[in-house]
């Protein structure tokens, strides 16, 4: 489901018009990203949270030419399921 | 680090706010979307936000894992987990305080001394380029009073260093030096050369003079083959000649060429608006007189649009607004591609009413609402409008209960246009939805 397809069913179920949906969606987006560079953890009830973590620098050593890269350390957006959430997916079989 | 939690609540506000809706419309829209991701999610789909991630579920494998208290081995079972993968705009923004560093490779360090050397040596190379040329002059200068053959190369390359050759001088005195011994064995000729050649260094700040001592200095000195001197001597004072005009004229190019650019420029700059004001005024033309075949327009509209002409920042703002508008009210398709388009676009937006409708019929035994479709609206693919309208009384489209009155609503004709394929291709999107 892409975003277009994401705003089509929102707007069935919202019944109004697409193009109020994309709206939201992309200031809900934006705003979700600014609270997200401001170092804040966004919770939405009973779907997850969203927080900045910072991975912090490492040493990695090419496997074959030995090379030793010395990786600086980054800030990367980490979604954790609810517990709510989670329970709804152990409903789902397994199929593979 | 400070690790504020926002709760969803706050997100609706601050999305009502910036977005200019209401705080029930934000926490509606907040709550359909959680609920559209999860229901897409459980589903089995990706779901992909633009500028913001993909949610996708991740099987976490079962594991065998040993009860503490009972040492008893258990296994864990298998679960979905939503995995998100932030899109490449956040993970920059997010990103931005260490977006500066890089990954070093830090076993490169030697060769970065490597690279420091060479560094240093190319710092050095002026002065290693310079104590080459030195003793080449060095060795020339002895082949010369020893042979007295090829004075043409020393002089050319004395030339070229003409900035550098009081050091040059420095180096010559040695081996000058050193040759007097071995002038005494030689001609007189060549000792009248040499004492030429210590006068220069007496007067070593003064190049050119020393230069012309050279050019002097050689007829006497090459008595041997004047033929050969003789074709090469004039070369030095005319290579002089020819640079010093050479830079000169490069300079009157430059001049002429920026010249030359400013006034393109400034012509260009003083012809270009009044053309756009043209091409505007044309385009309102244009507009009119198609306006004026297709439609009336009521006088002030026609008195905005020729004011538009005479007064063309005016009409800027105004003309397009004023003579396309009566076009959308009427239904014309054809005239402008834009207009009807959008218009058609908020059509398809917009959730239909169904007030008005034409026929009613009860359903029989092998009816078909797209049999329906096709008889009143000229396409089997328009059935979902029937649909729509009878919703409160289908429950499955594909299995209508015999008796149930179908009341065929009357659509604005520009949904069920047979030419239009968007309306067609529209039709078929909300078949999809509701055939699923």
């Amino acid at each position: 489901m892409n975003n277009k397809e994401l705003i089509a069913s929102m707007a069935l179920k919202m019944n109004a018009p697409k193009s109020l949906v994309a709206v939201l969606l992309e200031t809900t987006v934006i705003t979700c990203t600014e609270l997200l560079v401001d170092d804040k953890t966004i919770g939405f009830q009973s779907f997850g949270n969203f927080e900045v973590r910072k991975k912090e620098e490492r040493l990695s050593v090419h496997p074959s030419t030995q090379v030793r890269t010395l990786i600086p350390p980054k800030l990367v957006v980490n979604f954790k399921q609810s517990n709510i959430l989670k329970d709804k997916l152990k409903d789902i079989p397994h199929h593979e | 680090m400070n690790r504020e939690k926002i709760s969803s609540q706050e997100i609706i506000d601050l999305v009502a706010t910036k977005a200019s809706v209401s705080k029930r419309a934000a926490e509606e829209f907040l709550k359909v979307m959680i609920a559209s991701i999860e229901e897409a999610l459980l589903a089995g789909e990706v779901v992909k936000i633009k500028n913001f991630g993909t949610f996708k579920l991740l099987w976490n494998e079962p594991r065998k894992s040993v009860n503490v208290q009972s040492h008893e081995e258990i296994t864990l079972a298998g679960y979905y987990k939503v995995g998100f993968v932030p899109d490449a705009v956040l993970r920059v923004q997010v990103n931005e305080p260490f977006a500066h560093l890089e990954p070093v490779e830090l076993d490169v360090k030697t060769n970065a001394n490597d690279r420091g050397e060479k560094n240093e040596d190319a710092a050095l190379d002026p002065l290693r380029i310079f104590t080459e040329q030195a003793t080449e002059i060095r060795s020339l200068i002895s082949e010369i009073q020893a042979l007295s053959s090829t004075p043409k190369t020393t002089i050319a390359e004395e030339k070229k260093k003409d900035e550098d050759i009081a050091e040059i001088n420095q180096f010559e005195k040695f081996p000058q030096i050193d040759l007097e011994f071995q002038d005494e064995s030689e001609t007189t000729d060549l000792i009248a050369e040499q004492q030429e050649a210590q006068t220069q260094q007496v007067n070593t700040h003064d190049i050119s003079e020393e230069e012309i001592e050279y050019v002097l200095g050689l007829p006497q000195n090459t008595n041997n083959d004047n033929s050969q001197i003789s074709s090469e001597l004039p070369v030095t004072p005319y290579l002089s000649n020819i640079i010093t005009p050479r830079k000169n004229r490069t300079w009157m190019w430059l001049l002429i060429i920026i010249f030359s650019m400013t006034a393109l420029g400034a012509g260009f700059y003083y012809t270009y608006p009044p053309a756009t004001e043209f091409t505007k005024m044309t385009l309102a033309k244009c507009e009119y007189s198609v306006t004026k075949i297709s439609e009336e327009i009521s006088s002030s509209e026609m008195i905005h649009s020729i004011s538009g002409w005479f007064a063309p920042s005016a009409q800027k703002t105004l003309s397009p607004e004023t003579v396309i508008i009566p076009k959308d009210a009427n239904d014309f398709d054809s005239i402008n591609q834009n207009q009807p388009v959008d218009s058609l676009q908020v059509l398809f937006d917009n959730p239909r009413v169904y007030s008005d409708f034409i026929a009613s019929e009860r359903i029989k035994n092998g009816s078909r609402l797209t049999i329906m479709s096709k008889r009143y609206y000229g396409s089997k693919e328009y059935w979902v409008y029937i649909y729509e309208a009878n919703k409160d009384q289908i429950q499955n489209p594909d299995d209508i209960p015999v008796g149930t009155l179908i009341r065929i609503p009357k659509l604005d004709l520009r949904l069920i246009d047979q030419a239009n394929p968007r309306c067609i291709k529209k039709a078929r999107e909300l078949h999809d939805i509701y055939i699923r």
